[in-house]
């Protein structure tokens, strides 16, 4: 009766609904590849011209928890200059529930904004995963 | 006429040299916006000394989008001896020491690696040196050697804007940025030191050279010229 029931209830996902795969792709464009695009030009500087193109993988199917328990999903983006890729030149990780993303500089995590031109400080602990129990 | 075309590629260089200057101390105001990292600053950190690196690149640019070696040379400085003595005081004390010194801290931070690093190393020693030579030379009242000197000190400025056109054609072609890098930075510093030295060569030789002045004064027509100048007043004596 009860299975009954709970298949009459509209079930929230649908399959229009992206998969987490598909959301943490297009929230890594939208968040972080185009606005960098956005951002970048060809200027009289030292700093690295911009790509020819850039393309999100996203590395997991299922959200890992991290330690505070919140649920996210690792992402690196490839980029190409001539004809070859570049496999993770930005490595990162989207948080389901905030929808907030995080890249790796150097050893630390720290918002996607840093790379936009925000002074954004390392925060601890995102994008790592707990540790499995044996 | 012909002087005017003898000084066109040295004038087309100045040009070249202050618009690309203008351009990058455009582009680098970012710099002093302390509430955002431009992309520089960004690709660069995290580094060692951070506090360091950010004062040093600062210093560096700040300095650097000074044009006064670039002006120093124009004959209109030159023309003015007393004015071009102060602003050459003041370019030799920032470039020894503000700008070769903060050079070289970025220098251990360069992106690419230790042949970056030597690189740029190579160009601050250059600018160093011959800019302590160029200052005692026009102490001594050297001119030759102290434009010698200067031509290097102003080439190896000119790295600067002729590294990042490089930089940018390179791109445009599609050659990996870090290939690009190593490739924008030695070939302009080589380059504008070889350059330099052929133009001083060229400016120390006379202007008609040994062999053709040998041959000019053995032939027989200027052998009769010399004759005829060396008998024309003893002719008259005997008169």
């Amino acid at each position: 009766m009860c299975a009954f029931a709970l298949s009459l209830v509209p079930s929230f996902a649908s399959a229009d609904e992206p998969s987490l795969a598909e959301w943490a792709q297009r929230r890594v464009e939208d968040g972080l590849v185009k606005p960098l695009a956005e951002l970048e030009g060809h200027r009289m500087s030292r700093a690295r011209p911009p790509p020819r193109e850039r393309h999100v993988r996203v590395l997991q199917t299922s959200a890992t928890l991290d330690k505070g328990g919140h649920p996210f999903v690792s992402f690196a983006v490839d980029v190409r200059f001539g004809s070859e890729w570049r496999e993770n030149d930005i490595v990162g990780c989207a948080y389901t529930g905030s929808g907030d993303l995080y890249v790796k500089k150097g050893d630390a995590y720290r918002p996607a904004s840093f790379l936009l031109g925000k002074n954004e400080e390392p925060v601890a602990g995102v994008c790592e995963a707990v540790p499995a129990r044996s | 006429m012909r002087r005017f075309f003898a000084h066109l590629p040295g004038r087309f260089f100045l040009v070249a040299m202050l618009v690309g200057s203008a351009f990058i101390a455009a582009s680098s105001l970012a710099y002093f916006d302390f509430e955002t990292l431009p992309a520089f600053v960004v690709e660069k950190l995290p580094v060692r000394f951070e506090a360091l690196w950010l004062a040093s690149l600062r210093v560096h640019v700040a300095v650097a989008s000074l044009p006064l070696c670039l002006l120093l040379p124009t004959p209109a400085l030159q023309r003015r001896r007393a004015l071009h003595r102060w602003l050459g005081r003041v370019s030799g004390v920032l470039v020894l020491f503000a700008l070769v010194p903060s050079g070289i801290v970025l220098a251990f931070d360069a992106k690419g690696g230790a042949v970056v690093t030597v690189g740029f190393l190579v160009s601050a020693a250059i600018v160093a040196s011959f800019m302590v030579r160029g200052v005692t030379a026009a102490r001594r009242g050297d001119v030759v050697l102290h434009r010698h000197a200067m031509r290097h000190v102003v080439a190896q400025m000119s790295v600067a804007v002729t590294s990042r056109v490089l930089l940018l054609g390179l791109d445009a072609v599609g050659i990996d940025p870090d290939v690009a890098y190593v490739v924008a930075l030695w070939g302009p510093v080589l380059a504008s030191a070889a350059v330099v030295e052929l133009v001083s060569l060229r400016s120390i030789r006379p202007a008609v050279p040994l062999t053709e002045r040998t041959r000019r004064a053995f032939y027989p027509l200027a052998l009769l010229v010399r004759v005829r100048s060396l008998a024309r007043p003893l002719v008259r004596l005997g008169r």
